[in-house]
């Protein structure tokens, strides 16, 4: 009489079909996820506890101001950059050709004073941003960023205000100065733009504040 | 897949030593782990990294002044080296300014105590109105953390100014 013997199997598992899947999927991530565009100016911008998404480069006016209280402008490829320098060109009379005009609309980012930019234009290679002396807006009587911004909105004459407001971003370094950012905000100011968003970095809400209770309830902040 | 094929050589020759074969079986488990580390940090990276943008809304400027209760308000001044100085209700000869830091226990206090403060006598805490007029030393990243507390405590009505010749005087009273 003899009892059914259970065969023992061994408990090794072959782990190469498993090996495979997970390389499978770290490869399918790494190519499938967009790679962030190398910053042309380096900024740290401080946090907040906001959950709003900032919206993407290519369709916002981003306003950036760097440690050294230096300013640029880099216009999204999605915006009316092209109206916006033609409408430049014309109210502060640069004398830039068509194809000039083009080219300025394309640049990556935008900072030099209105005098300076047929120069850096003509120039055949780009210039790295921290070498360009950025956007004067020192004081409201040698403010560029106030041309500038008259050009935005005059381009932007016609459409919703809402639209535009949603679409200019300022993006400061934590450094920078209070009087710096204050010079931008008269500039779009004085161009009846009220309203602008600012780039910060996500933060959670402190546990227990109004705020954290808003968000648990699912009240929708300003 | 992970294993070679080994022949075994049948051929026996007499007085060479036999080679001791190795099993080639490499244990994978490990290359597996490493691989779903690698994943698990990609995919929170890159969910995690996406900027936020704070709305920011000044009013228009108009020349009809809105009344306001004196006791409900509160100005703050952030200055330089991360120093906030804060004063309670219309600014006066006698008016001492007081200090306060940026941390959670310094101006959120501050305002959660001031906003009590004004439910007890208005019988509303919307009521409290903060000014902020940040000192010309003071940075970007003071504004910002202003604005935030400001978002954390639910503060309704706060207005963005300049700092005043007074003020400044208060700030630095030898110069």
């Amino acid at each position: 009489m003899g009892r059914a013997k259970i065969p023992r199997k061994s408990t090794n598992i072959d782990m190469t079909a498993m090996c495979d899947v997970a390389f499978l999927l770290l490869s399918f991530f790494i190519l499938a996820t967009k790679q962030k565009p190398p910053e042309a100016v380096a900024v740290q911008t401080p946090s907040s506890t906001q959950s709003t998404a900032a919206k993407d480069p290519s369709e916002s006016i981003l306003i950036t101001l760097n440690a050294e209280g230096k300013c640029y402008l880099m216009l999204g490829e999605k915006t009316k950059r092209l109206e916006i320098v033609q409408d430049l060109n014309t109210t502060r009379s640069l004398g830039l050709s068509e194809a000039e005009m083009v080219k300025l609309s394309k640049m990556q980012v935008i900072g030099m004073p209105l005098g300076m930019i047929k120069g850096v234009l003509g120039l055949n290679q780009a210039v790295p941003a921290e070498k360009l002396e950025g956007i004067p807006i020192k004081d409201s009587a040698n403010n560029e960023m106030m041309d500038w911004m008259r050009s935005v909105s005059n381009a932007y004459k016609g459409t919703n205000q809402r639209e535009l407001e949603d679409n200019i971003l300022l993006k400061g370094d934590m450094e920078a100065l209070y009087p710096q950012f204050k010079n931008i905000k008269v500039a779009l100011k004085k161009n009846d733009i009220y309203k602008f968003r600012i780039v910060t970095n996500g933060e959670a809400a402190p546990l227990g504040s109004e705020l954290y209770k808003n968000n648990k309830s699912g009240k929708k902040a300003e | 897949m992970a294993e070679m094929e080994t022949k075994h050589t049948a051929t026996k020759n007499k007085g060479c030593k036999r080679m001791n074969k190795k099993s080639t079986k490499v244990d994978l488990t490990p290359m597996v782990d490493l691989g779903f580390l690698l994943i698990t940090f990609f995919v929170f990276t890159t969910t995690m990294a996406q900027p936020k943008a704070m709305g920011i809304i000044y009013p228009k400027d108009s020349n009809n002044p809105s009344p306001l209760c004196e006791s409900c308000v509160l100005t703050v001044i952030p200055a330089a080296d991360n120093k906030l100085y804060y004063y309670e209700g219309m600014l006066a000869v006698n008016t001492v300014l007081k200090t306060t830091s940026f941390d959670a226990t310094g101006f959120r206090d501050l305002l959660l105590t001031k906003k009590e403060a004004v439910k007890s006598i208005r019988g509303n805490a919307e009521e409290l109105s903060l000014i902020i007029r940040p000192a010309d030393e003071s940075t970007y990243k003071n504004f910002v953390d202003v604005l935030d507390e400001i978002n954390i405590t639910g503060v309704k009505r706060y207005f963005i100014d300049d700092i005043t010749a007074e003020e400044k005087q208060l700030l630095d009273p030898d110069n």
